[in-house]
């Protein structure tokens, strides 16, 4: 073996390299991602399988003849419900990929036993968050596309409206989509289990905030709980963008709601990740499997 | 700059003890948790606390390798992550490099080149090369700089040729190198080295040895804990003995064993070893410790006794062993090892 001579630290220091090891972060994690293929069947089948039980039922529900789809249209105001459930449950999986994917990034690197080496570098720790986060969004987004090409192509769905203000919609939730990714993700950390809450969030956001239903089919006191709900927000925000023309006034208070719940979230997600960091120093958790 | 690399003062860590896992106050501490939270209608009992580092006073000299031993549970690894800022002292304080462990928590990281958990703490879904290029970048080395010495540590650690194939496949002393080159990246003065030969074959051990001495020669500090006697003794130039959460003896190893050089290791080889014939010869005037560890072949245990007098104790070990299935096999009167010290010192063997 070779032998090395001097004892000087080749690290650098400030925002470059910090933003350089968030850069190698999202590297890894995307290279991670891509070698198991096993993302090419959830991009392709799991968008129309999974709304396909709504869709049919819906169907059957508004007659042979379509005569039902009158009252749809009244409380609606669209005729497309295959795109409107569509819509809905692409916000549900989206929330619901978050939420065991961010949620559980930190703590399937803590399984591994990855995290500790991680964490002994001198690296902003928020990166490792952020950083993992990265990947999951590209491959959401891919997930939105190729979903809204099935739909057009293999269901005749009809996106009326408009592409730049869905990509705004879109852009405008990821703020609270992910802020209670990372609020979720350094709770499993502490708790070091998590199935239980998923479950009770993925089932508030199905039933209060109306994936395949307008939210005037709820009682007044469910419709009160959605309006506290980001969710909500960006379901109305997305149909209203991709289905319908009423452009930018018809989202404008869900872009207002979604950036104000995207702020709350936000500094929810850091405040507990930095919380998490503080007391993990104390107890030892990040070590602990 | 101080002289010393590293030095804690009276290093203290309480944890809450959890009953499922036997964890028991130690060394009469009756202390107990800070309380979180709030109880609105009764007061909360507070929580028992377990002490699992007692007061640690260290200081380790640039340059030198420094041997931390003591069983399981002795409290090594709980000072390694304090001393890596992976954990927060209780009280005391701690410092790595001139760096306080707590408040420049980051300038100590900078100071440090880690090696815990070993082959866990890389990424088996990554190749070495990939491994390291990701470290480097945790490490803010730049990137022109980091590609160079990516390829000299895969050089150094003989992996060059298989550099691009997945860590998965490689064999746990392939992995172990990657762990060691991570944790050199970034040219660290000090490396902390958590039991870097273990689960390695003898020929990947005495690799790793070696490197540890060039480390050593290129100017590293160096704090390995491990559980082999033998290593610790053939590299370090000074060894720590930690037990229940306190430094028991700290010396060269030669000093160490200087201590029990009075004594006479008389060692055994038994087949069927009963726990009531430790017990008869524990009673013997003549016989000041004891510790049976069980061989991997059959029912062959080996019987550590010390003793100042082996002439006297010789005939009355022969009268206790024979008989109720227990057979004397070999008996050899050696000189003492490092590891007697350790049972002299902590009443049990390194690995129990």
């Amino acid at each position: 073996m070779k032998s090395e001579l001097s004892v000087n630290s080749l690290g650098t220091r400030g925002f470059l390299a910090d933003a350089y090891a968030l850069w190698a972060v999202v590297r890894r994690e995307w290279i991670i991602f891509v070698r198991y293929p096993s993302w090419i069947i959830a991009l392709f089948i799991w968008p129309v399988i999974f709304p396909m039980g709504y869709i049919l039922t819906a169907r059957a529900l508004s007659g042979v003849d379509g005569s039902g789809l009158t009252a749809f249209q009244n409380t609606t105001g669209l005729n497309e419900y295959t795109g409107y459930i569509a819509v809905g449950t692409m916000i549900w999986m989206w929330q619901n990929i978050v939420l065991w994917a961010v949620g559980y990034s930190l703590r399937n690197e803590q399984l591994r036993g990855t995290l500790e080496s991680n964490w002994l570098s001198p690296t902003w720790r928020f990166a490792y968050l952020l950083g993992s986060s990265f990947p999951q969004l590209v491959s959401m987004f891919m997930l939105m596309l190729v979903s809204g090409l099935e739909y057009a192509l293999l269901f005749r769905v009809q996106f009326e409206g408009s592409l730049w203000l869905t990509l705004l919609v879109i852009f405008a939730a990821i703020p609270s989509v992910y802020g209670l990714g990372f609020a979720f993700a350094s709770v499993v950390i502490t708790v070091k289990e998590a199935n239980a809450f998923v479950f009770l969030v993925r089932g508030i956001v199905m039933v209060f905030c109306g994936i395949t239903y307008p939210l005037a089919m709820l009682p007044g006191w469910m419709q009160s709980v959605a309006q506290w709900l980001p969710q909500t927000y960006i379901i109305h925000a997305m149909r209203t963008a991709a289905l319908s023309t009423e452009g930018l006034s018809g989202i404008a208070f869900d872009l207002k709601m979604m950036t104000l719940f995207g702020v709350f979230w936000l500094a929810i997600g850091y405040w507990l990740f930095a919380t998490m960091e503080r007391r993990a120093r104390q107890t030892g958790a990040i070590g602990q499997y | 700059m101080s002289d010393f690399a590293i030095e804690a003062d009276r290093l203290v860590k309480k944890f809450p003890a959890r009953p499922d896992t036997g964890d028991k106050p130690v060394n009469g501490d009756t202390s107990t948790a800070p309380k979180r939270g709030f109880s609105l209608f009764r007061k909360k009992e507070p929580k028992p606390m377990f002490t699992a580092v007692d007061g640690v006073d260290l200081q380790i000299k640039r340059g030198e390798i420094f041997g931390l031993l003591g069983p399981n549970g002795a409290g090594k690894s709980t000072t390694i992550r304090m001393l890596c800022t992976l954990l927060e002292p209780t009280s005391g304080s701690a410092r790595v490099n001139g760096f306080d462990v707590v408040k420049q928590a980051n300038e100590v990281r900078r100071s440090l080149g880690t090696v815990l958990a070993g082959e866990r703490s890389i990424y088996w879904k990554l190749s070495g090369r990939e491994n390291l290029e990701y470290f480097a970048a945790l490490y803010h080395i730049p990137s022109a700089v980091a590609k160079q010495r990516v390829e000299d540590l895969l050089e150094r650690m003989e992996i060059k040729n298989r550099a691009n194939e997945l860590v998965e496949k490689y064999s746990t002393g392939m992995r172990q190198r990657i762990a060691i080159a991570k944790a050199l990246l970034a040219r660290p003065p000090i490396l902390l080295l958590d039991e870097p030969t273990l689960g390695l074959d003898p020929q990947a051990a005495r690799n790793l040895r070696e490197l540890i001495a060039q480390l050593k020669q290129e100017g590293h500090t160096i704090l390995l804990t491990t559980h082999y006697m033998e290593e610790a003794d053939q590299l370090s130039d000074r060894i720590g003995i930690i037990d229940t959460g306190k430094v028991i003896a700290l010396d060269t190893p030669a000093g160490l064993k200087r201590h029990i050089d009075q004594s006479e290791v008389i060692r055994l080889e038994v087949l069927g070893w009963q726990d009531y014939v430790g017990d008869k010869l524990r009673a013997l005037s003549e016989i000041h410790s004891l510790v049976a560890r069980k061989q991997d072949e059959g029912d062959l245990w080996e019987v550590n006794l010390q003793s100042n007098d082996s002439r006297a104790a010789l005939p009355r070990i022969v009268e206790h062993i024979g008989g109720n299935g227990t057979r004397l096999v070999n008996m050899n009167i050696v000189k003492p090892s490092l590891e007697d010290v350790f049972i002299q010192l902590t009443g049990k063997a390194l690995r129990d």
